[in-house]
């Protein structure tokens, strides 16, 4: 996440959310062990057990404890973004379990908990409502993407894949992604479920693990005031896979670890030989991995490199696996300006 | 020891003594059809189990494998052959076996056909089986135990065709485990072992071994030569791939790289790979040689994944692939693949090429004659040393292909081009690449690839030019270089493509400062006299101007929306802002101009920009030393330029 901080003039400000303690928590008599001071915008976690080590600080942008209502993050952080004109992006980034869809989705009762994706609706229409002698377009896409392929939650066929594509103008997009044009949050809200259905039945069909999917659900604005220029505005609302890594029966046992792991299939032969070139100055065949060139998730390219003999290896940015970063308790909302 | 009493507890021994020989022939089937089903469940039922059930098939076929572990001893028991008690036959201690051991296992032991070696190799056989049962449902100890029991059977036996297989594969199991466990020393160790144990079977003996699943097999089932060795090969390319990826994790690349062309030329030569597949792996694995600077081994894998990549077929036409689904995608991934290995070869050329210059270059960057006329002397003896090299290097192919794989080879060379007409057959072919990457990968839809292959032409040219001894020639390369970046850098999206305009920027700034100094050569050497004529200057400040915006636009880019240039400069852009500051500098005080108002204004806004350079690195004393002699000239220039702007503004205000 600290590379994200480092795109050029880009700006990313991250912000963590914690959940109460759930019925099964409960049960247990877990104790909670995060804590906040959220003038100074920090988190503590306590180790167990250990209590003469001081907690681990972490500092954030933003810290929402466990009685802090969505309506009021949604005020203070998603606001402002959803208000600004530019391309804008919204991840939400966590566990399973840890609560994102809550932050995201939302409950109906009460109205105070109602998710970040209805309000970001109601804010939107209200300022289209509010805007005098200008017409407003307001379209939707909503995808998936699993095992490295991206599909059109909104299509006719969910299960034909898509390509990811770039254009010197438009810069990257997915070819073929169908766009809804939607009048009023309602029907916002209709195609986000619709979306969800077919989501949900890809998993039984294709026995498919929902804890590894991405979605990105997508509001695109446009407006032409009179004969002044056209100016488009994007909203993404991603919804990250869980970043645990699980074993198939969730058997926390002996855990494999992945780094010296032994692929057993001929088949990940090229991946191993990738592992092998280091330095400049070459090429890796194509890897069909979607994720490594989805604009929202990879910056493109890397600065030049200095002139003359004294070089230093500009490494390319990446996104390394955000397991480093994150500590399993918590649920983190990373809300990215572009 | 736990999975394994538990198995011999639940086994009910019969009363009456069951002699192997006169098991009837309905038990013995009994005992292969559960086999069969085992592996049947195993393999395929194994595949269709829900993702919340998912070692459903697993399981009954792990039950099914002790059912047979049960029957199997019970006839032993029948026989009077008690675990641990046995017949004559040499055996070993029976310690603990761990990494791998260089024991005599050919020499001692029960040999493999014999009732006893027989025995021991089912019963390990199932061991086997369970242990691998065990690890693809994530119990690992079991797994390990029930290996490690197969390996202890196998102890009493000597190496030979009924059992070699086995030998092997327990080992490769066992590697794998302790790999997935971070214990990769372990893991070597039973590998390593397998891998010799195989080099000496072949040596010493060679015969189709007997496949694992034979051991409970029916008479009509048995495999023929051809598919044991088949098997039995293919396992032996997993023990390379393994090794591959241990000696890769244990930080010896170059081990691991060898390994991984072994598997290679083990799978062209039994005939066992996907042709696109095979190709682009060799053509990863040249980037590894070429990186090394290994260029005859990069050679030999492009050449054979170019020729292997043909063997994927016919790339359907246009018209076909608008008709059919499949033939669109297949032309798309044919096309693509084959655009990949193009760009292999691209990287190939420009390596060469580079390191080339690098070892014939000066300390000023131009061409050393000395150097050349050393290099092209030690070349002779080289030439006698690649016959031999070719020899000892892993040579790829079967008899169709080794031709092929020669001729392209033929076509480029792989030591280092050391004159002009050298480097440009090798650029040439670089070329040919470039037009056959940049045909798939276009720019409507492939931007990031698109300017990457340009990038490399321009690459490719620059580093011809400096082979190329005719300073207008050289020129003209250049201006290749720019016409083909130039418009690109001007149509990409700002905001989206912000990284990769800063390179072509800068390379767009760099190209033009280098050919503002060929031109200013070219003049000099032309004229006698001090001056130059209008048209050179005109040209000169052209090319003076044009390279100075390149390095603002590059300077630019780093303002924030609102157009602040940042304070504190980051990391990855540190070295290449202050460089550019430096150069913008020295190009405006390079502009030549008759008017002393223009004169002022140029040294003025030099002096500004060589004040930053010196400015900032005063106040981030870490960031001088990334830019050592662009610092100390400036601040040399900080002293000289306010002494030359007086006197410039003295003689305009005498002549007022």
């Amino acid at each position: 996440l600290s590379n994200l901080k480092h795109m050029g003039s880009e700006s990313v400000k991250v912000v963590v959310r914690c959940r109460p303690l759930n019925d099964r928590e409960k049960a247990l008599s877990c104790k909670m062990v995060l804590s906040m001071d959220l003038q100074r915008c920090q988190c503590f976690i306590e180790k167990p057990g250990a209590v003469d080590e001081p907690p681990k600080q972490f500092t954030f942008d933003g810290t929402y404890y466990i009685d802090q209502e969505t309506e009021q993050m949604y005020n203070e952080i998603a606001y402002p973004l959803v208000e600004v004109r530019i391309q804008r992006d919204n991840f939400a980034y966590g566990q399973t379990g840890s609560g994102k869809s809550f932050t995201m989705q939302g409950v109906s009762e009460p109205a105070t908990q109602k998710g970040v994706i209805p309000r970001a609706f109601e804010h939107i229409f209200e300022n289209i409502q509010c805007a005098e002698n200008t017409k407003f377009l307001v379209r939707a896409s909503y995808l998936e993407i699993y095992n490295e392929e991206i599909r059109d939650l909104l299509g006719s066929d969910t299960k034909q894949r898509l390509e990811l594509k770039e254009h010197p103008e438009r810069g990257v997009y997915v070819r073929d992604l169908s766009m809804h044009t939607v009048h009023s949050v309602g029907e916002c809200e209709r195609i986000i479920e619709k979306g969800w259905r077919n989501r949900a039945v890809g998993y039984t069909l294709m026995n498919k693990d929902s804890s590894r999917s991405h979605s990105i659900f997508t509001i695109h604005l446009e407006n032409s005031s009179g004969q002044d220029h056209l100016w488009a505005g994007k909203l993404n609302l991603v919804d990250l896979a869980g970043s645990e890594r699980q074993s198939k029966t969730g058997a926390t046992g002996e855990r494999l670890r992945e780094a010296t792991k032994i692929n057993l299939s001929l088949s990940a032969l090229g991946n191993v030989i990738s592992a092998l070139v280091d330095g400049r100055s070459r090429y890796i065949p194509y890897r069909d991995s979607k994720l490594t060139s989805h604009p929202l998730l990879f910056p493109q390219g890397h600065n030049p490199p200095p002139p003359k003999k004294r070089r230093k290896r500009l490494k390319r940015q990446t996104w390394t696996n955000p397991t480093q970063f994150i500590t399993s308790t918590l649920s983190m909302h990373c809300i990215k300006t572009l | 020891m736990a999975a394994t009493q538990q198995e011999a507890r639940s086994c009910v021994r019969t009363p009456e003594r069951t002699n192997m020989a006169s098991v009837n022939s309905s038990e013995w089937r009994a005992i292969c059809d559960k086999f069969t089903n085992a592996q049947n469940l195993t393999e395929i039922e194994s595949r269709n189990d829900k993702e919340n059930d998912p070692f459903r098939s697993k399981y009954k076929a792990k039950e099914l494998l002790r059912e047979i572990y049960c029957s199997l001893k019970n006839f032993e028991a029948g026989e009077g052959e008690e675990e641990g008690g046995g017949e004559s036959g040499d055996q070993r201690p029976t310690e603990q076996p761990v990494d791998g051991q260089r024991e005599d296992l050919f020499g001692q032991g029960f040999s493999g056909d014999s009732p006893a070696g027989l025995r021991a190799a089912r019963l390990g056989a199932v061991e086997y089986y369970l242990g691998v049962n065990h690890v693809d449902t994530e119990e690992l100890s079991a797994g390990q135990e029930h290996l490690m029991n197969c390996m202890k059977l196998l102890e009493r036996c000597r190496v030979s065709s009924p059992n070699v297989s086995l030998f092997i594969q327990v080992r490769n199991q066992l590697g794998i485990l302790w790999a997935g466990r971070d214990e990769t020393e372990t893991a070597q160790g039973f590998l390593e072992t397998a891998e010799s144990i195989y080099q000496r079977y072949m040596k010493e003996d060679g015969s189709p071994p007997t496949d694992m699943t034979e051991y409970f097999a029916a008479e009509e089932n048995l495999l023929t030569h051809q598919e044991r060795i088949k098997r039995f090969e293919l396992a032996y390319t997993h023990t390379m791939y393994y090794l591959a990826q241990v000696y890769k994790n244990l930080g010896q690349t170059e081990r691991a790289a060898t390994y991984c062309h072994t598997t290679l030329q083990r799978q062209l030569q039994l005939n066992q790979f996907t042709p696109m597949e095979w190709a682009l792996n060799a053509a990863t694995l040249s980037q590894y040689y070429i990186t090394k600077g290994r260029y005859m081994e990069g050679r030999h894998c492009l050449s054979a994944a170019t020729v292997i990549s043909d063997l994927a077929g016919e790339v359907p036409s246009e018209a076909a692939a608008q008709e059919n689904e499949t033939e669109s995608e297949r032309r798309e991934h044919l096309r693509q693949k084959r655009a990949e290995i193009a760009r292999c070869w691209i990287k190939y050329c420009l390596n060469l090429l580079q390191d080339a210059k690098k070892q014939l270059e000066d300390n000023i960057g131009e061409l050393d004659t000395d150097r050349q006329e050393e290099l092209k002397r030690a070349r002779r003896r080289e030439e006698e040393e690649e016959e031999k090299g070719r020899k000892s290097a892993l040579l790829f192919g079967s008899e169709d292909t080794f031709d092929s794989i020669a001729s392209i080879e033929e076509k480029v060379m792989c030591l280092f081009p050391l004159d002009f007409t050298e480097a440009r057959s090798v650029f040439l072919v670089g070329q040919n690449h470039v037009t056959q990457a940049k045909d798939y990968f276009q720019m409507d839809g492939y931007v990031t690839d698109h300017i990457e292959i340009l990038q490399d032409h321009s690459a490719l040219f620059r580093s011809l030019a400096f082979f190329e001894e005719d300073l207008e020639r050289r020129c003209k390369m250049h201006k290749r270089r720019v016409d083909m970046l130039e418009p690109i850098c001007n149509d990409l999206n700002a905001q989206y493509y912000l990284m990769i305009r800063r390179q072509l920027m800068f390379e767009l700034a760099e190209t033009y400062n280098e050919m503002m100094d060929l031109k200013l050569a070219l003049a000099n050497r032309q004229a006698d006299t001090q001056s130059l004529d209008n048209h050179t200057i005109k040209k000169f400040n052209h090319l003076c101007s044009a390279s100075a915006k390149y390095f603002q636009m590059f300077l630019d880019s780093l303002c924030s929306p609102e157009g602040k240039f940042p304070e504190r400069l980051e990391e990855e852009v540190l070295r290449p802002a202050l460089v550019a500051r430096f150069r913008v500098a020295r190009l405006h005080s390079r502009l030549i101009s008759t008017s002393p108002t223009v004169q002022l204004d140029n040294l003025n806004k030099s002096l500004e920009n060589y004040k930053y350079v010196v400015q900032y690195c005063e106040a981030n004393p870490e960031a001088g030393a990334a830019v050592e002699t662009e610092l100390e000239l400036s601040k040399e220039m900080v002293g000289l330029l306010p002494l030359k702007i007086n006197r410039l503004n003295a003689r305009m205000d005498s002549n007022n």
